[in-house]
């Protein structure tokens, strides 16, 4: 049950515990930054997000089903979605090709623990796919890359980039169910 | 390509990976976003995409955050709870600290000065024509939040409650609008849906639809 400290917050939130929520940001800010600053390259705009994600977290709460899933994919799917929203919402030609990225801390000893089995997997499952295509689903995953984004970057087609993409992903979920 | 053509829940599969690892383009994304909304076999496809590509997580670094949590709660919580009531956290001893000493002003100019405001955007303002009863509604974080802006509550024993209409469709009770704001866990409804205030019984319509009279209606986005 507590073996996941980050769903059982989730849990208390639900039932509108201020406390929990609380320790909830002090347990999980930083890697929602991390993954907010990441994808969204500025700092301001990451902390604004920031603000938003932990709304949307104590307002949906209610919905999350740790049957499904641990507490902090949870949390992540979240933050990722906010972010692509954003990324989506700039100009088209304001894609960004830096990739100089502001990370400043690693992943800490104990999430590294916890995530580690999916992680393998991941990466056993990544093994089965082209070099490039796996970097491909990685970028989007990762850096939030839009189709036009990933076409332009390989040089291909668009309609190329998604065959591509969607074949990755397929290979993906049949090696991560098996 | 050579694929042979997919069927129809390959294909709503292969939309819930694409929208959940982001390459979509914001009119197919926003598209996908409203299917999740309506679509529960859908959304259920999105959700385990969201898990499956969880292993990848580890990509992302920490970066330390700055304490946001006073800006968040004030958003969430308009009238938190001060220092001495429920839990004494850390971040009700530093907020009944700031509160309780005159310096207090300079310490918030300090935060405001930090922490960028809240995006929040108006959806509607339902209001009696002479403006005596108002409610704005807004958005935020995916929420709605509505805040009467003039005018009083319904008075002993009534209450107004709050009722969103799908064209065609009947309405639906977001909630009771008593004198905090009310936050519901809503999007913003599309263009041509409805937002309406009934007067009723204190404690709500029973029923599920509104039972007193309608006082105050607006449509959304026209």
């Amino acid at each position: 049950m507590s073996s996941d400290p980050i769903a059982a917050l989730i849990a208390r939130c639900a039932a509108a515990d201020r406390a929990a929520f609380r320790t909830l940001y002090r347990d999980s800010s930083a890697k929602l930054m991390g993954v907010l600053l990441r994808m969204l390259q500025e700092r301001a705009e990451a902390e604004d997000a920031l603000q938003e994600v932990y709304t949307r977290v104590w307002l949906r709460a209610g919905r999350y089903d740790a049957a499904k899933g641990r507490g902090m994919t949870w949390l992540i799917a979240i933050a990722r979605n906010l972010a692509i929203d954003r990324l989506r919402a700039r100009h088209e030609d304001h894609s960004d090709d830096g990739l100089d990225s502001v990370q400043d801390t690693t992943p800490r000893a104990e999430t590294r623990l916890i995530a580690k089995g999916e992680a393998k997997r991941m990466a056993d499952c990544f093994e089965t796919l082209d070099p490039e295509r796996a970097e491909v689903v990685k970028g989007a995953y990762l850096d939030g890359f839009s189709y036009l984004d990933l076409a332009a970057q390989h040089a291909v087609p668009l309609n190329t980039m998604r065959t591509w993409l969607r074949r990755s992903l397929q290979k993906l979920k049949e090696c991560l169910e098996t | 390509m050579t694929d042979a053509p997919l069927n129809q829940r390959e294909a709503d599969d292969a939309l819930a990976a694409e929208y959940v690892l982001g390459v979509l383009d914001r009119v197919d994304r926003a598209e996908a976003a409203s299917r999740i909304k309506r679509d529960p076999g859908f959304a259920a496809m999105v959700t385990a995409w969201e898990f499956r590509m969880g292993g990848l997580n580890d990509g992302f670094a920490e970066a330390p955050a700055p304490n946001l949590l006073p800006a968040i709660e004030a958003r969430l919580f308009p009238k938190p709870a001060r220092a001495g009531g429920e839990t004494g956290g850390w971040f009700s001893g530093i907020f009944g600290w700031v509160s309780g000493v005159l310096v207090g002003a300079f310490v918030v100019l300090a935060v405001v000065a930090f922490v960028a405001p809240p995006r929040s955007m108006r959806i509607a303002t339902l209001a009696t024509v002479d403006h005596r009863l108002a409610y704005e509604v807004v958005e935020f974080g995916g929420a709605l939040k509505i805040t009467r802006v003039e005018g009083d509550s319904a008075g002993a024993g009534r209450v107004h409650e709050l009722w969103l209409i799908a064209p065609g469709k009947a309405p639906v009770s977001l909630g009771l609008l008593e004198d905090t704001p009310l936050i519901v866990d809503q999007p913003v409804p599309p263009a041509g849906w409805t937002l309406a205030v009934s007067l009723e019984a204190a404690g709500g319509s029973k029923s599920g639809v509104p039972t007193g009279p309608v006082i105050l209606s607006a449509e959304i986005g026209t």
